[in-house]
């Protein structure tokens, strides 16, 4: 019984779908015996609230909460033994959403609007280091937390094709039906 | 019935043994060795404190230098056992920089309130340190060796007071 329930864990890797217990909203995330890549939706006003925290105006933390954003957890989980490398180039993975494909919008096409528009240094740092690297490279034990956009509006349904690659060989995942946070204002839990 | 009592032991003690390896890989925490272990980009940057710390003055001793900032989630996970580590082999010559990144000393000033730590807490606030070291997420780690290179890196956060990853860094330094 313990074999077989071993060897399954290993052989199926599989999307789960759920409410993440920290932000009680949806995640979506693949799971095999090397990768784990979780998306977790951010509603847009959590995204105002974290941007204007950072020097960002109004306006522009306003561009950005309009773009769904997912908070996003990649790690390579091949087991020690295992000489596993995992990389990927987030302008690879396409969004479908109405029948219409196009790329996620990754920080360096963010980082030339900001110095086009003269937001400041201090934002434009601060943004760099939140989203999830365009490209990386993980050994074993690897991981990052950052956000990833996908230029759709909040609530927006959408299909994710993912592209990665183990040990050079590609390896690639379609996420179907996923969705942006809505553009709702959360009311603070009470104690009482 | 001889047989069926070996096959027994037989797929009990497989078993036990996958599971002591599944259980040791969950555990351990690993650092990937550089293959070209080139010198650290040397830099001097101030603490929150006003401390001047250039990476070079530390040459001889084994010196973590982590690049992290307030807001980043791994981060702050990480620093309760970096800290610990730290208390525990800082006689033994062991060195922490942890590099903020892009935040002033107010900042850091408050996140010390919940994270206290005892080591140097410096701050690249316009990121031109971080940008000479290969560094494209939060938080990685580089531990330099005693002769000033790069030996191992930690892209995301590790429990820095495990056991195997603490004699791991402590072997460098009898190197």
């Amino acid at each position: 019984m313990f074999l077989v329930s071993f060897f399954a864990f290993d052989a199926h890797a599989s999307v789960l779908k759920g409410v993440d217990d920290e932000t009680k909203l949806s995640f979506w995330e693949w799971r095999s015996d090397a990768v784990s890549i979780r998306l977790v939706q951010r509603l847009p006003d959590q995204s105002r609230a974290y941007f204007m925290a950072r020097k960002f105006t109004s306006e522009h933390a306003e561009m950005i909460a309009q773009s769904c954003v997912f908070q996003s957890v990649f790690k390579n989980t091949a087991p020690p033994n295992k000489n596993y490398v995992v990389k990927y180039d987030l302008s690879e993975w396409r969004v479908t959403y109405k029948n219409k494909e196009h790329g996620l919008k990754i920080k360096e096409k963010w980082l030339n609007e900001w110095q086009e528009k003269n937001v400041p240094m201090a934002a434009q740092i601060a943004f760099e280091w939140s989203l999830l690297p365009t490209i990386q490279r993980y050994h074993q034990g690897d991981y990052n937390w950052g956000m990833t956009m996908y230029a759709l509006p909040p609530g927006a349904r959408f299909d994710l094709h993912l592209v990665w690659y183990e040990n050079g060989i590609q390896a690639q995942v379609d996420i179907m039906d996923m969705q942006c946070g809505p553009d709702i204002r959360l009311e603070p839990v009470s104690d009482f | 019935m001889q047989n069926r009592l070996r096959y027994k032991k037989l797929f009990f003690f497989t078993g036990l043994l996958l599971w002591v390896c599944v259980a040791n890989s969950a555990q351990k925490q690993s650092l990937h060795e550089m293959t070209d272990k080139k010198l650290a980009p040397d830099f001097v940057l101030k603490d929150i404190d006003g401390n001047e710390h250039r990476l070079s003055n530390y040459r001889g001793k084994v010196v973590l230098v982590n690049f992290w900032a307030t807001w980043c989630p791994p981060c702050r996970d990480e620093m309760p056992s970096m800290d610990r580590a730290y208390k525990k082999f800082k006689k033994a010559g062991m060195v922490i920089l942890a590099i903020d990144i892009g935040e002033d000393e107010d900042d850091i000033f408050k996140f010390t309130a919940d994270y206290p730590v005892s080591f140097p807490l410096l701050m690249d606030k316009d990121s031109s340190v971080i940008r000479q070291w290969a560094v494209t997420a939060l938080p990685t780690t580089y531990i330099v060796d005693p002769a000033g290179r790069l030996f191992y890196r930690a892209v995301g956060g590790r429990e820095w007071d495990d056991d195997a990853l603490i004699a791991q860094l402590m072997s460098l330094q009898k190197k």
